[in-house]
């Protein structure tokens, strides 16, 4: 079988990922930048501003809002520890009530709260997540470095979780043994797994897990 | 309940970029110490008057007592060492807390059983575990400190000015550059704005460019 060949910001068939979080990542993030090939220059940095919206009762859905735009993913399968998610559903603000109560609010496996408006702006949808008591906004902020390790595309990341700082590293690829061994050549072999839905319960104390250091 | 000393005013600042207030308060005095430490706060959303937390197995509450020009007086007691008699919890926590006591199995509680059986099954509460690197400083005859604050595992810092004279307080805030409408924010509301228990303030983007 031929492997794809992926490029960073090219839409490829779904991937697989590993990611985590913690405080740290100094060495992996070493490592990562002297073992990465060239990366385009629009991948060096990115800076974004986003929106997770998390609720209790869910850990399959992934939902977020950058640029009045929503993107939900669900979690497909874990395969030697690596997880595949795939896109369920994009939508933009302002949105149609009917899209988000048959889409959206069952993504987030709680009571559908009801809905009076035809058309909900980005704030109303807010102020909705913010009256349900098991739902919860998320700010969340990224400044990414990318790179591209033995063909899975990599990064390193300052993440702030409500104003918040953690570090995020990952690498993800169509090809499991290139994430494998990514993860052997960044030694990082003891690090959970952690995607972004968990990290964010975990700070915001949705989990009372802990993140990898 | 014993109280522990006389209630000082403080003013404290969090965020990832203080660091110009930082940089001041390092250049206008020297480090005193350093102490790593870790506490457990206890957070409702309803609850403004009362920080909550345990340090070492110990249970203390600071009481927000006045408010005056923007700093904020707290006054602290002990509640108690763990393992913590059913009725001081009931009488003492949770009307702290704000919230309604739930039905107490035991006499007393050990931390652990506390947490597990009391706090995590409780859906109007939250906990954040919070490990601390306080630096300490005195300046203008204050007490002051910077500190890198892990909550939940998250990163974010603090400096804080406090002394039981309002004045000099506020006149210290002034030699660190820090303007008068810059929001005095206590340790509970830092840790439920992380936690989304409060809302972040209304200009939080704009504030991060």
């Amino acid at each position: 079988m031929t492997k794809e060949q992926l490029e960073i910001g090219a839409i490829s068939k779904p991937r697989f990922e590993f990611r985590t979080f913690g405080k740290e990542f100094d060495d992996a993030a070493f490592l990562m930048s002297r073992l990465s090939v060239p990366v385009p220059e629009k991948v060096w940095e990115r800076f974004s501003e986003e929106i997770y919206i998390v609720s209790k009762t869910n850990d399959i859905n992934n939902t977020k809002i950058r640029d009045g735009k929503m993107d939900i993913k669900t979690f497909v399968q874990s395969v030697d520890g690596l997880e595949q998610w795939n896109p369920l559903m994009k939508g933009e603000f302002p949105m149609q009530a009917d899209m988000l109560q048959k889409e959206v609010f069952p993504a987030f496996m709680v009571e559908m709260p009801q809905l009076t408006k035809g058309v909900y702006t980005l704030e109303e949808f807010l102020d909705i997540v913010h009256n349900h008591a098991d739902l919860q906004a998320v700010r969340v902020e990224k400044e990414r470095f990318g790179y591209m390790v033995n063909d899975t595309i990599c990064e390193y990341a300052n993440v702030w979780i409500n104003g918040a700082m953690v570090v995020s590293v990952n690498s993800e690829s169509t090809e499991v043994e290139d994430i494998k061994k990514t993860i052997t050549d960044l030694k990082l072999e003891d690090a959970e797994n952690i995607n972004y839905l968990q990290a964010i319960k975990r700070v915001i104390g949705m989990s009372n897990k802990k993140l990898a250091n | 309940m014993v109280q522990e000393s006389n209630p000082r005013f403080e003013f404290r600042i969090f965020g990832i970029n203080i660091e110009k207030a930082i940089e001041s308060l390092e250049k206008l005095t020297p480090r005193l110490q350093t102490r790593n430490m870790n506490s457990i706060y206890l957070l409702t959303a309803g609850n403004t008057k009362n920080n909550i937390k345990i340090r070492d197995g110990i249970m203390d509450i600071k009481v927000l007592e006045h408010e005056v020009d923007g700093l904020e007086q707290w006054n602290p007691y002990l509640v108690g060492e763990f393992p913590l008699k059913s009725d001081v919890i009931k009488t003492v926590v949770f009307p702290a807390l704000g919230i309604v006591c739930p039905v107490m199995e035991r006499e007393q509680y050990t931390l652990n059983q506390f947490l597990d059986e009391v706090i995590s099954i409780d859906p109007d509460l939250s906990v954040a575990f919070v490990k601390k690197t306080r630096h300490g400083y005195m300046l203008n005859n204050c007490i002051a400190e910077i500190a890198e604050v892990l909550v939940n595992g998250a990163l974010i810092y603090t400096l804080c000015v406090e002394s039981e004279d309002a004045a000099q307080v506020l006149a210290t805030k002034k030699m660190l550059g820090i303007c008068s409408d810059v929001e005095n924010v206590n340790y509970p509301l830092a840790l439920k704005r992380i936690m989304g228990l409060s809302s972040l303030p209304k200009n939080y983007w704009d504030s991060r460019d």
